[in-house]
């Protein structure tokens, strides 16, 4: 949700209270007005009389009293609250009263004059009409001031947002506007000194893999050519022959784990961006048939049923996938097993007879799980690996002796 | 056949010396950018081994200085960097082949006699040794006066035995020939393993003397000398 949106949305939610309260507030108000006004018109309204009557010793024509009572004399005059019924729709309506006596030829009497009332429901419908109708006239005008306004103020970091989802590690990054707003100033600051040392980091971590290769590499092979010269030059003394052959197979090995780590990190540190559309049905045939000779050497059965299917990723990396997929597939098979495959536009299902395997099977997508010929390859992770990277889902499940693996291409 | 070596590791420009020495090759070497450069200018080679990561300057810059100077020369590259831009970079100067550290000296050795024998225009196709043959213009192969029908991994396994005579082969190093990257070493030993056999099979069918010798836990050698 954007943040204009929620804002909106909270400060609406703020502005009930305010509604419910204002009324009550307004309500008590208008109520409060009316008695004073009532009362002092009724006040009048007994001034007026008295007075003409100790003129005139007569009560005008035309007057309100509503009613005379004789002979009832009260010493002084009094408000009072009452309901009568208005015949016209047949409802109670509230009257206020003021009663007061006067003393005429020597009787007293005592006179009530009447004024009608504004309703309590009356009153209240009024004051919650008015508030609302003044807080929604307010939101609108908040809303419209605010959404002009935020155009103009948040541009700044709408623009750092932009810049940074698409900042690229391999790319220099990006100059943040300057913008007359501290906090935006100061977020701006704080992303480009993250961002630099992300980017120094970056740079490190691809310095010392290349380093380590270079180095590592090229020791390995003065090692390797020096056990192998010691193998050609043992003389057939069987001692000598198995201690090089150990000193060669260790260095082959070291070689292999280095360059499967680096091609891992390389992967994690998003080094392959060459992505291009590619048929992975026209790939998975040249793997397949690279492994052909090996597939019929071990008397495995092989069904392929693959259709075009297209994705956009690095070549290098889709040929590592599939290869390594069939190399699993492969090695891991058994004297007269299968391999069963299907690909489609959505996803790639590779299914192989293989030993039964006790624990979780998504241990053995992780780099140097155990497996029963100590420690496995690598193969695996370097996989999974690169279906993270491509947001594929990969999924591996074994049963009795059927290994499945299916990778979800996301569309 | 005359080649320069350029690296600047220097034992293992003194072994990859050594063992093309040994080939009967006449190498000379230069461990950095200068010496190599100036060599260049100097002598003709039939082949250029040069290394990209060199102390003074780049590899890449001497296989441009070579192909100016003579363009007959075959390049191997050798690089450490096992970045698929070196390679593609290296070819596209002119380089013939490329061969990520660390390499077995048999490979080396392989590559470089192919190399040699594509640019070699005389043409010497056919590597004979003892009583098999095999022409590597139509791939084919044969024992005594019999053809051999080989599948392309036993012809590839035939070919490099056949150019490194008297040298162990180990199973890793004859299936990183075979599969490259492609294969875990250490779980491909039985397929190498059923590819010898094979191998020795077609060849002992045709009534020649196996050649292929097992060294015991380690690989194969191809005999030197008629037993």
């Amino acid at each position: 949700m954007r943040l204009i949106k929620r804002t909106y949305i909270y400060t609406s939610l703020w502005m009930l209270p305010i509604i419910l309260i204002g009324s009550i507030f307004s309500f008590l108000m208008i109520e409060y007005v009316s008695y004073e006004e009532i009362d002092e018109f009724l006040t009048y309204e007994m001034e007026r009389l008295v007075e003409y009557h100790e003129e005139n010793n007569d009560l005008p024509e035309f007057h309100q009293v509503a009613r005379i009572i004789e002979d009832v004399k009260y010493e002084k005059p009094f408000f009072k609250d009452t309901l009568l019924l208005e015949p016209g729709d047949n409802e109670m309506v509230p009257y206020r009263e003021l009663w007061f006596s006067i003393n005429h030829n020597g009787r007293d009497f005592t006179l009530v004059i009447q004024h009608l009332m504004l309703g309590r429901d009356d009153i209240a419908q009024g004051a919650l009409l008015i508030i609302s109708g003044i807080v929604l006239l307010i939101l609108l005008f908040a809303f419209l001031s605010v959404n002009r306004v935020t155009g103009k103020i948040w541009t700044p970091f709408y623009d750092t947002l932009h810049k940074i989802t698409r900042f690229k590690i391999s790319e220099p990054p990006p100059e943040f506007t300057n913008s007359d707003i501290d906090e935006f100033n100061a977020l701006n600051s704080s992303l480009s000194e993250l961002l630099k040392k992300i980017k120094k980091d970056y740079q490190h971590n691809k310095e010392f893999n290349e380093n380590a290769s270079h180095e590592l590499q090229t020791h390995l092979a003065v090692i390797k050519s020096n056990a192998g010269k010691l193998l050609d030059n043992s003389g057939g003394d069987e001692k000598r022959t198995e201690t090089a052959s150990k000193i060669y197979s260790a260095a082959t090995q070291l070689s292999q784990v280095q360059k499967s780590l680096l091609l891992l990190s390389k992967i994690n540190n998003r080094e392959f961006s060459d992505n291009i559309e590619l048929n992975l049905e026209d790939l998975m045939k040249q793997v397949l048939e690279l492994f052909a000779e090996t597939i019929t050497l071990r008397q495995i059965k092989l069904s392929a049923n693959t259709k075009p299917s297209t994705v956009f990723m690095d070549k290098g990396l889709a040929e590592i996938l599939i290869n390594n997929l069939i190399k699993n597939a492969v090695k891991h098979n058994i004297e007269n097993g299968y391999i069963s495959i299907n690909l489609s536009p959505q996803k790639l299902e590779i299914k192989n007879s293989g030993e039964p395997y006790a624990g979780n099977p998504e241990h053995l997508l992780q780099r140097f799980s155990k497996g029963k010929t100590g420690i496995s390859g690598i193969g695996l992770a370097i996989v999974k690996e690169i279906c993270d990277l491509y947001n594929f889902e990969i999924q591996y499940d074994i049963k009795n002796s059927t290994h499945k693996i299916t990778i979800h291409f996301s569309k | 056949m005359k080649l320069l070596i350029v690296e600047d590791n220097l034992k293992l420009l003194d072994t990859i010396k050594e063992t093309l020495e040994s080939e009967k090759f006449l190498c000379e070497a230069a461990a950095n950018y200068e010496t190599a450069h100036e060599k260049i200018f100097l002598y003709t080679y039939d082949a250029l081994i040069v290394d990209i990561n060199l102390p003074d300057g780049t590899g890449l810059d001497l296989i441009r200085k070579m192909k100016q100077q003579n363009s007959t020369t075959g390049i191997i590259v050798i690089s450490a960097r096992n970045s698929l831009n070196n390679k593609i970079e290296g070819l596209d100067l002119g380089a013939d082949d490329y061969i990520t550290k660390p390499f077995d000296m048999a490979e080396l050795v392989a590559r470089v006699k192919a190399l040699l024998r594509r640019r070699n225009f005389s043409g010497n196709d056919i590597i004979t040794h003892n009583k098999i043959t095999v022409n590597t213009v139509n791939r084919s192969a044969a024992a005594g006066n019999q053809q051999l029908d080989l599948t392309k991994s036993e012809y590839d396994i035939l070919l490099f035995f056949l150019s490194n005579p008297g040298r162990v082969l180990t199973r890793e190093s004859i299936a990183e020939h075979i599969w490259g990257d492609n294969m875990d070493l250490a779980d491909s030993f039985d397929f190498i393993y059923s590819h010898i056999k094979n191998l020795r099979k077609k060849i002992t069918a045709a009534g020649v003397d196996n050649p292929l010798k097992a060294v015991y836990g380690v690989g194969y050698k191809l005999e030197k000398t008629t037993t």
